[in-house]
């Protein structure tokens, strides 16, 4: 598998965080090119690869997680989380995960 | 200790235990076997309650376990559609900015961006890593809302991941 996938978890309930908008840019150009624009489903995850295997490259892209919107917390530290990585071998799989709650915000690549 | 020291709780608490130190170093050679070893130190001790409300920042190298000594980060506040530098700082050997980030007058609500400069930090470390890195410019977009509160933000990052909360 390649291309890029995420999964969303909300450390304030342990759980997956389902209907989190998600956008993937392309930020080698500026402005940055807007590639996908779509929600986690109830696994936290999106129903396809936000960066689908067919249109695996590399480059330097960017995720951004509304989190405001979803925890309507007035003194939340983040409303959109980005995260600005790079596919360096467009064979490799980009698994990036965030773990979040109003005040506490990670991401890795994981597998 | 100077009579102006007694005025200085956080310069008092350091010296105190900087004397606690002292102490250790006189047991006996087989007592230290007891005592795990001290961590990767990233700061001395810092009183921060009661301080005035601030924005301070401390980066942690998680891959190397140390403060992030010399990482550059463009502090900047975003002003219409576009965030515009306020100004660069590089982290002490704390892992901290020699003077807060906001402070004062100039801790004001608003959306901010700190920039670190990841990749420069891990090339001048010699970490072997593909080109171009997986993480190179993090951008970590923060907000102050309320600035009667100071926000303390912890950054740990290596060169595979990143976490940033508020710490106090």
């Amino acid at each position: 598998m390649t291309g890029i996938t995420t999964h969303v978890l909300d450390i304030t309930t342990g759980r997956p965080l389902p209907g989190l908008q998600i956008e993937l840019y392309d930020v080698a150009t500026d402005p940055p090119t807007l590639l996908n624009k779509t929600r986690t489903n109830p696994d936290g995850r999106t129903d396809t690869p936000i960066l689908p295997a067919a249109s695996a490259r590399t480059g330097q892209f960017e995720l951004r997680f509304h989190v405001g919107d979803h925890f309507k917390a007035s003194d939340g530290l983040s409303d959109v989380v980005p995260v600005r990585f790079a596919i360096f071998d467009a064979a490799h799989h980009y698994h990036v995960p965030m773990l979040c709650s109003p005040w506490f915000f990670s991401t890795y690549r994981g597998s | 200790m100077a009579d102006g020291d007694l005025l200085q709780p956080a310069r008092r608490q350091f010296a105190l235990s900087g004397l606690a130190l002292g102490a250790a170093a006189l047991l006996p050679a087989g007592a230290s076997a007891q005592t795990p070893a001290a961590p990767a130190q990233a700061s001395g001790p810092i009183v921060l309650h009661g301080v005035s409300p601030r924005l301070t920042v401390h980066a942690l190298d998680t891959f190397h376990g140390a403060a992030a000594t010399g990482l550059r980060i463009d502090f900047s506040k975003l002003e219409g559609a576009s965030y515009k530098l306020i100004r660069t700082v590089t982290a002490n050997a704390n892992g901290r900015s020699d003077e807060p980030l906001l402070i004062g007058e100039s801790y004001q609500a608003g959306d901010y961006e700190l920039l670190l400069h990841v990749d420069e930090y891990f090339s001048r470390k010699e970490a072997k890593l593909p080109t171009p890195p997986f993480l190179s410019k993090v951008p970590v977009r923060i907000k102050v809302v309320n600035v009667a509160e100071r926000i303390h933000l912890p950054i740990q990052f290596g060169p595979w991941s990143y976490t940033y909360s508020r710490g106090s």
